[in-house]
């Protein structure tokens, strides 16, 4: 009897989702990069450090498991301040998901608890610019923005509605880095999302209206073409921290020990 | 395997009960005291945001090298503080929290404060946690992006909390004119006393 | 009599005066003199109509304050017979929401972005004077709503549509609509009002390709649509969804253009607009047959029904009409006007330059079968003349035909052994190896179907009684029957 406990104690955190091989971070090697979005201070691009970051985003089944940890954060019991009222609207109760499966990516949460699980896990939440870094790359390549393949496959999932349920995770092909699922399936929270400052008329590009945002512009796309990512700001830039929607999740990232 | 989640989902039970200090009255659910951020004055001393609970407060964030904007924060700050009576006065802090807590140590608060000569008693400057700093910043709907060269591009709001940490009113209007609806608003929390059952 | 002129006279300078439209070389003085004060009375809630319908005058003289709720929405609908796309709406519909003000009207604009959107929107109407046209605004969050108000300043017909980042996929996507800020006295009354949009579209898919068809970034950029729509989908306005009217009754048109590419050349065949008012401006243009919609753009036209049938509204920029759905229907019902449109009266052979001066000889044959006295002379001298602009071409004129080529019609044994073969082949064509008077001929006679039954008859008449064949006649009810047998000549070529 106390060996199978034991045996089902070990088990218990595999629970619920599809046990990744190995690791559940893989190591993103750093590298020169240009970022979609036209910083003035960066013109020439950055260099971006090696991190680890999650194979796919986190799931419903183990958001449950930091919600039984971590009380403050249920719904109900989270302040509204940090998680607006449709926090977790997707299941059925506090502590049980009801018909949102396991498998699928957590949503309804926003950044605060968001960040609060990755501070749980002794991560954190990746920067803007390690997230398009780690998505600019398909299965073969670390970049593959010029190619209007991987344009068009983000932009088709922008045109399927929502009306059907969230896919899985981990049903789409690894990219070359091994990461899962930064595309097609949903939005995902980056740690500095409020960095994200565009103007709510996003046909300003560039205007120089300096107090505003302090003496710079508004961030304007480089790459007018990149639609994919332009609509991945616009939505970052939309929510304010407290917020969450249907479409929003998010995964963890590390620094190299 | 069902035993051990019933003794765990019991012990969960219990935990609210033992997790945290009691704190009379409870902290209202939109007071963004709820967030747990420890920052530094500029005496050096560790203040723990929910701290500052009690006093209605105009809060903003800011840096000490900033050379566009900052400097009318602070020039709107006070511009708000001489137009309230010495009796309002009395009631209403001045929170300004650095984006830049790398380089913003009490020192370099402390230094401001003299510059622009600042009343402590009502004037907070603060060097948050950077762990803390974006939560921060979540919480007054203020957004910033820290430039290669240290300088920062960052949103300017002017937020008033009342005395238990709720938003009253925001303003993104700086200027020696500002916002006369903002004033309004600081004038009525200050008036309200020290906003118990609002 | 100068007595009753008088108040004629009143009357009439009071009905040119205040609230119509400014003299021709007047202007309205634009926003500037567009601030009627603070809105008075009740805030009203605005009437908001899915298209084709328009909301009812507003009625008001005075500037109220409106309100007007709009929710975005992404949904999937049909664009096409069999396909799908992915719209984004304002109100649910492609194009959104007609909007109606009065001018000097204080709106109070909320938007709402429904909870499972996936994008954030926001809103920019070309009748708002102000940043962005509320877009700067309007910016809204999934789940969220915001609200921005403005002074309707300008009157006229305006677009409104989502600028959000990318602004074209937002547009391609159906994202636009259209509000009316009606002038200080009111739009002139007409019968009835009716909502259309064009709009292009972009699929990967091709025209009609079946199933879910996502969008196509790199054919928008490239300005080739695969689609050209009036309000969204193919067959929106057509069929059991064509508008309606009555002859006798004045239709007003109110047409957008959302985009996010191309201009319309707005054309209503059948009809001509009395009035339009251009790119819907204040000063009308009258009596104009086709008129330009630029894309975020608009026109109002005013035209009169006075004949039954369907009136097809198309973008003259024919292609998209036929190939990309560019076609919609107004159905008048009434009784039909003669004096106006007859519909076909003639149908008759034209000659063109081989009209001889005996064609007297066809209007004459033509005449006696109608009053029942056709003589085999009148059907000669008629068929000769048809024969020479038709037959004598290949046949020659003396019926000698070409030697290895083409039959003869003199004195041919083909024809001797069975004169019915004359019309039947004349109808019916004739492919193949022919022996006609010894002579193999291997050739294609392509059917006469350009020649009535009357025609074959006169024809095969005068053939019969020509160069040495047997005679006899052929009558019209022969040619008819014959026709009617004649897997070919059974379809009347006219």
């Amino acid at each position: 009897m106390a060996r199978r406990a034991a045996v089902l104690l070990a088990l218990l955190p595999l629970c619920g989702q599809a046990a990744p091989p190995g690791d559940r971070y893989v190591t993103v090697p750093g590298g020169a990069f240009r970022s979609a979005l036209r910083y003035e201070d960066a013109a020439d691009g950055t260099t971006v450090a090696p991190y680890r970051l999650m194979r796919r985003p986190v799931t419903n089944a183990e958001f449950l498991a930091f919600v039984r940890a971590h009380p403050e954060w249920q719904r109900g019991r989270a302040a509204v301040v940090l998680a607006e009222p449709r926090y977790l609207s997707q299941w059925s109760g506090p502590l049980s998901l009801g018909d949102a499966r396991p498998d699928q990516p957590v949503t309804w949460v926003s950044w605060f608890a968001a960040a609060a699980y990755c501070a749980a896990q002794s991560a954190r939440l990746p920067t803007w610019t390690e997230w398009e870094y780690a998505a600019a790359a398909d299965e073969t390549r670390r970049d593959a923005r010029e190619d209007p393949a991987w344009r068009e496959r983000i932009l088709s999932w922008y045109a399927q509605p929502s009306t059907g349920a969230l896919r899985a995770v981990g049903g789409q092909p690894p990219n070359v880095y091994g990461v899962q699922g930064l595309h097609g399936l949903v939005w995902e929270w980056v740690d500095d999302a409020s960095a994200l400052l565009v103007s709510a008329d996003n046909r300003e590009q560039g205007a120089a209206d300096k107090l505003r945002f302090c003496g710079a512009a508004a961030l304007s796309t480089d790459d007018r073409e990149n639609y994919a990512t332009l609509m991945r700001v616009a939505l970052l830039s939309s929510v304010q921290a407290a917020d969450a929607t249907g479409n929003l999740g998010f995964r963890c990232a590390k620094d190299l020990p | 395997m069902k035993r051990l989640l019933r003794i765990l989902a019991a012990v969960l039970a219990l935990a609210p009960l033992s997790a945290r200090p009691a704190t009379p009255p409870a902290l209202p659910g939109d007071s963004v005291y709820q967030l747990p951020a420890a920052l530094t004055d500029a005496s050096g001393k560790p203040v723990e945001w929910r701290e500052l609970r009690g006093t209605p407060r105009v809060a903003t964030m800011f840096y000490t090298s900033c050379k566009y904007i900052c400097p009318l924060v602070v020039d709107s700050l006070r511009a708000i503080e001489r137009k309230l009576s010495a009796a309002e006065r009395a009631r209403i802090g001045f929170v300004l929290i650095s984006m830049d807590p790398a380089r913003d140590t009490p020192e370099a608060l402390a230094r401001i404060i003299a510059e622009r000569k600042l009343d402590p008693a009502r004037w907070t400057l603060l060097q948050p946690d950077p762990a803390d700093l974006r939560g921060l910043a979540g919480l007054l709907g203020i957004r910033y992006r820290s430039l290669a060269d240290g300088e920062f591009n960052h949103s300017t709001s002017l937020v008033l909390l009342d005395a238990e940490g709720r938003v009253l009113a925001r303003t993104d209007q700086l200027g020696a004119d500002g916002d006369a609806a903002f004033l309004a608003a600081v004038r009525a929390a200050a008036a309200s006393g020290t906003g118990s059952g609002r | 009599m100068r007595q009753s002129l008088l108040p004629l006279l009143a009357i009439a300078l009071l009905a040119s005066g205040c609230g119509q439209r400014p003299a021709p070389d007047a202007d309205t003085g634009g926003s500037a003199k567009g601030d009627f004060g603070p809105p008075q009375g009740h805030p009203i809630k605005a009437v908001l109509t899915s298209p084709p319908h328009v909301p009812p005058p507003t009625g008001r003289d005075k500037p109220a304050k409106v309100i007007v709720e709009l929710e975005v929405v992404e949904k999937e609908m049909a664009i096409s017979e069999g396909v799908t796309y992915t719209f984004w709406t304002f109100g649910g519909t492609v194009p959104g929401s007609f909007i109606r003000v009065r001018q000097g009207d204080t709106v109070e604009f909320h938007l709402m972005n429904a909870p499972d959107s996936k994008m954030p929107h926001n809103i920019d109407l070309h009748g708002v004077t102000g940043p962005g046209g509320g877009a700067a605004s309007s910016f809204t969050a999934p789940g969220h709503r915001s609200q921005f108000t403005f002074k309707a300043l300008n009157a006229g017909l305006y677009v409104y549509h989502c600028a959000t980042a990318p602004v074209g996929m937002h547009v391609a996507n159906g994202m636009y609509g259209l509000i009316l800020v009606e002038p200080p006295g009111g739009m002139p009354p007409v019968d009835r009002e009716y909502y259309v949009m064009q709009g292009d579209f972009y699929t990967t898919g091709r025209y009609r390709e079946k199933g879910h068809q996502p969008f196509d970034m790199a054919k928008a950029i490239d300005e080739h649509p695969t689609y050209v729509l009036f309000n969204g989908s193919e067959g929106s306005l057509t069929g059991d969804r064509a508008l309606a009217a009555k002859t006798g009754e004045r239709v007003r048109l109110y047409v957008g253009n959302g985009g996010p590419n191309l201009v319309s050349s707005f054309h209503v065949i059948g009809e001509i607009f009395d009035k339009v008012q251009t790119e819907g401006g204040t000063h009308p243009q009258e009596n104009v047959q086709t008129t330009l919609i630029p894309a975020g753009g608009a026109a109002i036209m005013d035209f009169r029904l006075e004949v039954p049938g369907s009136y097809v509204l198309v973008d003259h920029s024919i292609f998209r009409a036929f190939n990309k759905g560019a076609l919609a229907i107004l159905k008048a019902d009434g009784p039909e006007n003669l004096a106006i449109y007859s519909g076909k009266e003639v149908d008759e052979m034209y000659l063109g330059d081989r009209a001889l001066p005996n064609l007297a000889a066809v209007s004459q044959a033509a005449a006696a079968a109608k009053a029942g006295d056709l003589t085999v002379e009148q059907q000669i001298d008629a068929g000769k003349v048809l024969f020479s602009g038709t037959c004598s071409t290949c046949h020659q004129a003396n019926g000698e035909g070409h030697p290895g080529v083409f039959p003869p019609l003199a004195k041919s044994d083909y024809i001797a052994k069975d004169p019915k073969r004359l019309p039947q082949v004349m109808i019916g064509g004739l492919t193949g190896k022919v022996t006609v008077n010894g002579v193999e001929y291997d050739s294609v006679m392509p059917p006469m179907g350009q020649l009535t039954d009357d025609e074959v008859a006169n024809i095969a008449t005068y053939v019969l009684n020509s160069w040495g064949n047997p005679g006899g006649r052929i009558t019209k009810a022969e040619a008819r029957d014959i026709r009617a047998k004649s897997p070919v000549g059974s379809v009347a070529a006219h």
